[in-house]
């Protein structure tokens, strides 16, 4: 491996001790910081890239990462979490956080070898598993945790990891900017407005199985 | 090939919704509402226009149609123009609502605009982008209603359907990565060999867009965003939104030719099975009959999914009950819409006696019911039934007999449920929720007898543009 991979490598391994930090975390605040530094690892290796490749995507995508998912989300959550009033920490993951941390780091654990044995072939970048491993553990997030706001990270990483594939595999991946561009759109629709919404409505983040919504 | 004659009709179905939503939010009175008719009524020529002339063709690097797209632009068009249409009086028996009339026609418009530009580009990379937007574009008119049900179906349709897309993107650059375009045309032109990542790309696709198409497991959003948005938007994305997806997923599997591998015709035959069984099998549980009809949609689009893996003449039934489920769907969803503007509630159990008290919506609510389950002759029953002789005709009996199945449930389920409601003596010592007077009937009579026409007669222009999508896909015509 190259000095330039050594690099790449490294601060992808950052962005997978960030995720796997996510996943053990039932504090909201500290969930918001460590979302905003997976960011800005990552506008950091995009932008790393970007000098290395002399790409202006890719620069416009390091710029994106860090003004939007490491800057302007979390500030807007932050904003969000002292609206609530709120005890800052998410109830139903507070019991669960170590079967969360074990679960996230056997899902990454099992994320490698699929990606080794089906895609390394194919994608033989170093760290190439490394974007593969942040969309599961995404997913994880999303699927296991019922704070709104701990859900609009997950949502948030699992964007990190689509714009560290797109980066690492396919840089001249056609309308990439263009693509992401939607995808904090949406993302700052959800903190923005259907947030602000539920503060409105139900006063609470947590979300609840409504009876109404059973079946 | 250079689009002849078509540009104006592309050209109008860009400009038409954009416009409607734009003007919209003029603040004066009115003109949100007529905004939205005038510009549905437009992107429906235009669509209609596009299926006189069999267009087919290139219009730039990145606008392209052929009878696949057109067959679905007719179908989101048409329930576009019947929504806006339908919505002014659901809206003017919203209390409180949580957005403005002008807000709620501008995001109508924007939502078909979405939709419609999904359907007109030829690059992957753009309908994925079509397809996110309209999670952008609808998520709001899910709270209309400013229920907390309704902000947490919001919620789980952006979230869920989201993060489905992004497994999707992650399929687009497997497919790029490896073919070195997104051109859906060029690709089905002469499809790439069917490598790993290929294989891949397209078994993730089936994941990513599979979540919007409402496929098990990633379905949860469906009954909860179809329940708690208002009628014209809970028709729009049964009828609309969840074959935009499937038409989406279609352009990507179609990279892999005309005959597939039989390993992802597998995956798509397990998918569509389990989706329409599970769809089927939870529809009787519902209390709500809106979560109902969204479970039927599950249904439906898994016996979609289930055609499209026979292949063959299932192909063509897969299509042509897409097209007519659209119409009776949004029509059962408008008679819902009626019946909760009278009735105040979504209770299955305290909905009783239509047949005296909303008679026309009773009426129109039980054939558009008999239609959605397939009932002959409608034109679901004559897709259904394609897609049984697909099944057989391949050998795969067992497949025919969990589609049947499947099919017997949700006819059983729906069927029994609204008929207890429209039929149905309300239990001595319980009074049925209050009942208001009976309007809005005549667009869901109206989609009623377009899927009607579907199934007895071959509708000029429309039906022959059915046979030529499946012909695209490698299906077979009966």
């Amino acid at each position: 491996m190259n000095s330039s991979g050594e690099i790449e490598a490294l601060i992808g391994v950052g962005i997978l001790l960030t995720a796997l930090f996510l996943q053990s975390e039932s504090f909201v605040s500290p969930l918001v910081r460590g979302i905003a530094l997976q960011s800005l690892l990552l506008g950091g290796l995009l932008g790393w890239l970007a000098w290395s490749q002399q790409s202006l995507d890719l620069a416009l995508l390091a710029v994106l990462a860090v003004a939007i998912r490491a800057g302007f989300i979390p500030w807007v959550l932050g904003r969000q979490i002292r609206a609530f009033r709120w005890r800052l920490r998410e109830v139903h993951a507070a019991q669960r956080v170590t079967g969360h941390a074990l679960a996230a780091i056997a899902l990454a654990i099992v994320a490698w070898f699929v990606f080794q044995e089906t895609l390394a072939s194919i994608f033989p970048q170093p760290g190439g598993a490394l974007p593969f491993v942040l969309l599961v553990e995404g997913l994880l997030m999303l699927a296991t945790r019922t704070n709104t706001i701990v859900q609009v990270i997950g949502y948030l990483e699992e964007e990190n990891a689509v714009v560290y594939a797109g980066a690492l595999f396919a840089p001249r991946f056609p309308l990439f900017v263009e693509v992401v561009v939607f995808l904090d759109v949406l993302g700052v629709v959800l903190v923005g407005v259907i947030l602000s919404i539920q503060r409105d409505v139900t006063g609470t983040p947590e979300g609840s199985a409504l009876e109404e919504l059973a079946g | 090939m250079i689009v002849t004659g078509a540009p104006l009709a592309i050209y109008l179905l860009f400009a038409a919704p954009a416009a409607g939503a734009l003007l919209a939010l003029v603040p004066i009175a009115g003109v949100g509402r007529l905004a939205a008719r005038a510009a549905s009524l437009v992107a429906l020529a235009a669509s209609v226009g596009l299926l006189v002339a069999s267009a087919s063709g290139r219009w730039g690097p990145y606008i392209g149609v052929d009878a696949l797209s057109d067959l679905f632009l007719f179908t989101v068009t048409a329930i576009y123009a019947t929504s806006a249409w339908y919505s002014d009086r659901y809206l003017r028996a919203v209390h409180r609502p949580f957005l403005t009339p002008q807000v709620y026609y501008a995001l109508l418009s924007a939502f078909a605009f979405t939709m419609i530009s999904a359907l007109l580009v030829t690059d992957l990379g753009l309908m994925w982008i079509g397809i996110e937007a309209t999670t952008v574009s609808s998520a709001l008119l899910i709270v209309l209603e400013r229920r907390p049900t309704s902000v947490e179906a919001a919620w789980r349709y952006t979230l869920i359907a989201s993060a489905g897309l992004t497994v999707a993107l992650f399929a687009l650059l497997l497919l790029y990565t490896d073919t070195g375009t997104l051109d859906a045309i060029r690709l089905a032109a002469a499809p790439p060999a069917a490598t790993l990542p290929v294989l891949m790309a397209v078994a993730l696709a089936l994941v990513g867009y599979g979540t919007k198409i409402g496929l098990f497991p990633m379905h949860t959003w469906l009954p909860d965003a179809h329940s708690e948005a208002p009628s014209p938007i809970s028709a729009m994305f049964s009828g609309v939104l969840l074959p935009t997806a499937l038409y989406a997923f279609l352009r990507v599997y179609r990279v892999l030719g005309t005959a597939p591998p039989s390993s992802i015709r597998d995956l798509l035959l397990t998918f569509g099975l389990v989706t329409a069984v599970v769809g089927a099998f939870l529809l009787q549980s519902q209390r709500s009959y809106k979560r109902m009809f969204a479970y039927s949609s599950m249904e439906v689009m898994g016996l979609a999914l289930t055609g499209v893996a026979i292949g063959g003449v299932a192909l063509y039934g897969a299509l042509l009950l897409i097209v007519a489920h659209a119409f009776v769907k949004s029509a059962a969803f408008y008679c819902s819409g009626n019946v909760l503007r009278a009735t105040g509630t979504t209770r299955i159990d305290d909905v009783r006696d239509l047949r005296t008290q909303l008679p026309w919506t009773g009426g129109a609510w039980v054939l558009s019911s008999l239609g959605v389950t397939g009932a002959p002759p409608f034109g679901t029953f004559v897709g259904e039934l394609l897609i049984v002789v697909g099944a057989v005709e391949v050998g795969a009996d067992w497949v025919a007999v969990v589609v049947l199945i499947a099919i017997f449930l949700a006819f059983v389920g729906v069927n029994g449920q609204v008929g207890r409601m429209v039929f149905g003596e309300s239990p001595a010592g319980r009074s049925p929720a209050a009942v208001g007077t009976d309007t809005g009937f005549e667009i869901p009579y109206l989609n009623v007898g377009v899927a009607l026409a579907l199934g007895v007669a071959s509708l000029p222009y429309l039906a022959p543009i059915v046979r030529s999508a499946t012909v695209l896909l490698g299906g077979a015509v009966p």
